[in-house]
């Protein structure tokens, strides 16, 4: 099954942490992102492109991330996102939160 | 994000969608790199990333919602989506916009003329601060005189006035200067000028010295009058209006230091006031001339009130200083007031013996009150008389409004019903009903702005052609053009009517049944259409019932005979007293200059008299008959011997006047036929003797003629007992010269004024028309509103038609296949016909029946106005019978084509419909 990541999920904020996360492994661009978090999930998880740049547009705006144009390795024009230190310390609270949600939820399903 | 790019944002102007698209043209090409190298084809990989990528506009919005204001953005998709609408149906658009065009463009044009009248301030600084003082009579009047208007004070019941003698004014003025700056003024009717060696007559008004540092008026050019003009040693100076010197000197700069003479006395024009600044008289009036108070007495002469006490006539206006109150105002000068009136009172009886020995002892208690009210508009007390008159206009323009609400909510109900389906299909696919709402309250929205803009333009030229047709029955100057707000009130109004029309077919719209809405299609009349029909037939009456009464009052006056002969008259007015002639020389001057224009060919005779006739003007006075009747009276009018033969007054007894009927020969007099009746009993008046005054004193008039009745001042009054006195025995200082002729009357004006200008260049002739034209402004006031009222009326019925024929038409296409059936079960023509044209009779009655009761309320709440302006016609049976099958008719015509249409339905084809 493929679960599809976005904004109205039920686990709001989950995308956001998937982002940030990748960020904090270097800049990248947006089409990046996604391939990274289908790639490492093992294609468990697919960020839909709907919600993908209006959560980096909405995140730049926070200031959680910061936008340049670069030029990619076949010589084309990308949007490449970096993480901040405040998008840096956000993702810190995001997963605390999310290992916490996930603790309580495998508690109350007796996998913990 | 600024507040500004969130607008522009919100409006679709971000600044960053060039971003995303550049963005997600990046994202599509590497998914498609990706899918080629993992083995698809180009064209499938293009596919689907594509499908895969989604709504890229979907994506894009949402990217830049955080940028917006989401409900403005969602307004500007509203207004982008309402105005693709509109464009879609431009037919349909237009006519809607073009009807809300005429009503909002009555109402704004009706609005322009109030604003003007009633609504603005003093185009000074800070007008809030001035105030205008007037007075309330106390136990009895100390008074010996006026010239100003007096009125009855609505709670009191009392005598109230803004005139005040100018000793008074003085008074007042020694015991203010710590509360406020006051200032006096004062118009002069006509002056007779002479500008470059012409002779005109222009209008003027005295003012104080402090009048313009008072109102805070800075000088267009020159300078402004000062204390120092308002001296009795001064030379005498003027100001011009600005108005007066664009019209008299093209504007000329050269006009500061000229001499002009005023009523023969040589002034000097100091300065030329700014534009739009016309005094803080009646809006109406705009004097030509301004002086100070200090020449009165050189332009009147021994006709001087300046020092006369106990006269009223001048105005008081002041100007608050700093944190000062009106009422403080009021609590200062109470009491000099009082003191002012008493002191100029003992002297008033003091050189008036006589009179105080008739009049009671007067106290400081008797004294009037002092009041003190806002003075940002001047005086008001003309402007008084326009509030009846427009509001009665105004009643009827938003009456004309409000059927033009009915008529496009009736339309736009149709047109929502024809877009059923699509609105149902919208429903269904789970846009909500509050945002349906919306989007179709923006589309009223966006039609009733572009009508409210037609509507603007319109009233420019209504507004115009309103006052060209004065109705207040005379000609009224102000500005029409479009200021702040009057383009408050379009906005206002559209609006209010968007509001109006838009928002019941909306509701109703989305009130539907989606399984029904997605599949119906038959149904009769849109619902709610015929209610707002029956409406609109309803109002329209109220309409055609104004207009039955206003035209038939204008016939009825047209109908009235004057008792002369009104073609082939040229008047002109000359005012010799002004320019100082003497009793002695204007007894001359009227005589020569008779005898002077008898002499021009095409002049068959020339007559003289103190009031014109139909010209608003007369005199009344009291009379003491030989046989006693008490409280007789008569309307008297001073005439030359040549007076019943020009004007074609026939003679009924005795014998006219001559030259020898002159100060050395007895009174005599001409009575008319009504003052013989009235006075003695139908019998011959011939040889009767009469006093004029309320006592038997000094030598007696004797009657030696009866002339037929004429009207005097206008054609509206029952004809009263009047009295005609030879001009040489009461010598007025102005007169009317009447002049008969064999051809056009205006031909002769030239030769006229060579004639009078031969005489006395420096004397103006002036107020120079024909009678006729005379005659036509003396019912102006009736004329203007049967037009208006009768072109109202005929845009409410014209409406009525169009909203009919509209519900009809549509009623028509979607009834074909229920016609279709019925007359496939046998149903004739006429039977199709019949029932169509019932339906439409059946909406027209039911709104007739609405509006005779309107009707009825309307004509009670206006009956004052009403009782003002009608003549010889009133609300009643016919008039209401004659709106009524006015209306029955039109919706007769309306119905024809639609009920034809119906009957030639081929019952084969319209069941093959769906």
């Amino acid at each position: 099954m493929v679960l599809r990541v976005k904004k109205v999920d039920a686990l709001q904020g989950t995308l956001d942490m998937l982002v940030l996360k990748t960020l904090s492994l270097g800049s990248q661009h947006g089409y990046g992102v996604a391939a990274h978090v289908q790639q490492i999930s093992g294609d468990l998880l697919r960020v839909e492109e709907g919600s993908l740049y209006p959560a980096l547009h909405r995140m730049e705006q926070a200031g959680w991330i910061a936008a340049e144009w670069q030029v990619t390795e076949n010589n084309r024009r990308a949007r490449y996102y970096s993480l901040t230190r405040a998008g840096r310390k956000r993702l810190g609270e995001e997963e605390a939160k999310w290992r916490r949600l996930t603790l309580g939820v495998d508690r109350v399903l007796g996998i913990g | 994000m600024g507040w500004f790019s969130r607008l522009r944002a919100s409006l679709g102007v971000s600044p960053h969608a060039g971003t995303f698209d550049e963005e997600a043209r990046f994202h599509l090409e590497q998914r498609i790199a990706d899918y080629i190298a993992n083995g698809m084809s180009p064209d499938q990989a293009r596919r689907e990333a594509r499908v895969r990528f989604g709504s890229m506009t979907t994506a894009r919005e949402r990217t830049y919602d955080a940028d917006t204001v989401p409900w403005l953005r969602e307004l500007a998709h509203d207004l982008r989506h309402a105005v693709r609408r509109l464009r879609r149906h431009p037919a349909a658009s237009a006519a809607t916009i073009a009807i809300l065009a005429v009503g909002i463009g009555a109402n704004a044009a009706l609005f322009t003329v109030v604003d003007q009248l009633l609504l603005r301030d003093l185009p000074v600084a800070a007008p809030e601060r001035l105030v205008l003082f007037n007075w309330l009579e106390g136990r009895t009047s100390m008074r010996v005189g006026m010239d100003g208007v007096r009125t009855t004070d609505d709670t009191t019941g009392r005598q109230t006035s803004t005139s005040f003698s100018y000793p008074t004014y003085l008074h007042l003025r020694g015991s203010s200067h710590e509360v406020a700056e006051l200032f006096a003024f004062h118009p002069i009717q006509q002056l007779n000028v002479v500008v470059n060696g012409l002779a005109e007559v222009a209008s003027g008004q005295y003012v104080s010295g402090s009048y313009f540092s008072g109102l805070g008026v800075q000088p267009r050019y020159g300078r402004l009058l000062a204390d120092a003009d308002d001296r009795a040693d001064a030379a005498p100076v003027a100001t011009i209006t600005h108005a007066y010197w664009q019209r008299r000197f093209a504007g000329d700069p050269g006009v500061i230091g000229r001499a002009v003479l005023l009523n023969r006395i040589p002034f000097t024009i100091v300065g030329v006031t700014p534009p739009g600044f016309a005094g803080a008289l009646d809006v109406t009036r705009s004097p030509d001339f301004t002086v100070p108070f200090a020449s009165e007495p050189l332009l009147q002469g021994a006709r001087s009130d300046l020092r006369r006490p106990a006269f009223l006539w001048v105005h008081v206006m002041g100007r608050l200083r700093d944190g000062v109150s009106a009422e403080r105002v009021a609590a200062t000068l109470g009491a000099p007031l009082q003191q002012a009136m008493l002191a100029e009172w003992h002297e008033a009886m003091a050189a008036d013996p006589e009179r105080a020995g008739r009049e009671q002892p007067r106290t400081l208690a008797d004294g009037s009150t002092l009041r003190v009210e806002p003075g940002q508009q001047g005086l008001m007390d003309t402007r008084r008389r326009y509030v009846q008159p427009l509001a009665l206009l105004t009643a009827c323009a938003v009456i004309v409004l409000l059927v033009t609400c009915l008529n496009v909510a009736t339309l736009q109900l149709a047109r929502g019903m024809a877009r059923q389906r699509e609105i149902a299909t919208r429903l269904a696919l789970g846009v909500g009903r509050g945002r349906l709402v919306r989007q179709l309250v923006v589309e009223s929205l966006v039609i009733a702005m572009a009508g409210s803009a037609g509507g603007l333009i319109l009233a420019q030229w209504g507004a115009d052609a309103l006052l060209i047709w004065s109705p207040f029955g005379g000609p009224i100057q102000v500005d029409t053009s479009l200021n702040w707000r009057v383009l408050a009130f379009g906005a206002a109004t559209a609006l209010g009517t968007a509001l109006l029309f838009g928002l019941v077919p909306a509701w109703r719209t989305t009130r539907t049944d989606l399984v029904r809405g997605t599949r119906q299609r038959g149904g009769s009349a849109p619902p709610f259409a015929r209610p707002l029909i029956a409406a609109q037939v309803a109002l329209s009456l109220v309409l055609l019932v104004a207009a039955g009464l206003f035209v038939g009052t204008a016939r009825n006056l047209r109908a009235v005979d004057p008792g002369f002969d009104p073609e082939r008259l040229l008047l002109f007015r000359v005012q010799p007293q002004s320019n100082g002639y003497q009793s002695d020389r204007i007894g001359a001057l009227y005589a020569q200059m008779a005898e002077r224009i008898e002499a021009l060919p095409g002049v068959r005779s020339v007559a003289v008299s103190r009031h014109a006739l139909l010209g608003f003007s007369r005199r009344a006075d009291s009379l003491v008959l030989e046989p006693q009747v008490s409280d007789a009276g008569a309307e008297v009018n001073v005439v030359s011997p040549g007076y019943f033969e020009t004007l074609r007054i026939p003679l009924l007894l005795g014998r006219g006047f001559t030259a020898r009927d002159d100060v050395a020969a007895p009174p005599v007099a001409i009575v008319n036929r009504t003052f013989a009746d009235r006075y003695f009993g139908g019998g011959s008046p011939i040889g009767q003797r009469f006093w004029f005054g309320t006592v038997k004193d000094g030598a007696p008039t004797e009657i030696v003629g009866m002339a037929r009745d004429a009207k005097y001042a206008d054609l509206r009054s029952q004809t009263q007992p009047t009295v005609y006195i030879p001009v040489a025995q009461d010598l007025p200082g102005q007169a009317s010269v009447a002049v008969r002729t064999t051809g056009d009357p205006l031909e002769l004006v030239g030769p006229v004024r060579r004639a009078v200008a031969g005489l006395d260049d420096r004397l103006p002739i002036f107020d120079v028309r024909s009678q006729r034209a005379q005659a036509i402004e003396v019912i102006a006031r009736e004329t203007a509103f049967a037009r208006l009222s009768a072109l109202l009326g005929g845009i409410a019925v014209l409406l009525v038609a169009i909203g009919l024929y509209g519900v009809l038409a549509y009623g028509v296409v979607r009834r074909t296949a229920e016609i279709g059936v019925r007359m496939a079960l046998g149903a004739r023509r006429t039977q199709v016909v019949a029932m169509m044209m019932k339906d439409a009779l059946l909406t027209t009655v039911v709104g007739v029946g609405l509006g005779i009761p309107v009707t009825l309320i309307a004509a009670q709440a206006a009956r004052d106005v009403l009782a003002d302006l009608l003549f010889g016609i009133e609300v009643g049976p016919v008039v209401l019978a004659m709106g009524s099958v006015l209306l029955v008719m039109v919706a007769v015509l309306a119905a024809v084509r639609p009920a034809l249409d119906a009957s030639r339905v081929n019952p084969i084809e319209a069941l093959r419909v769906d």
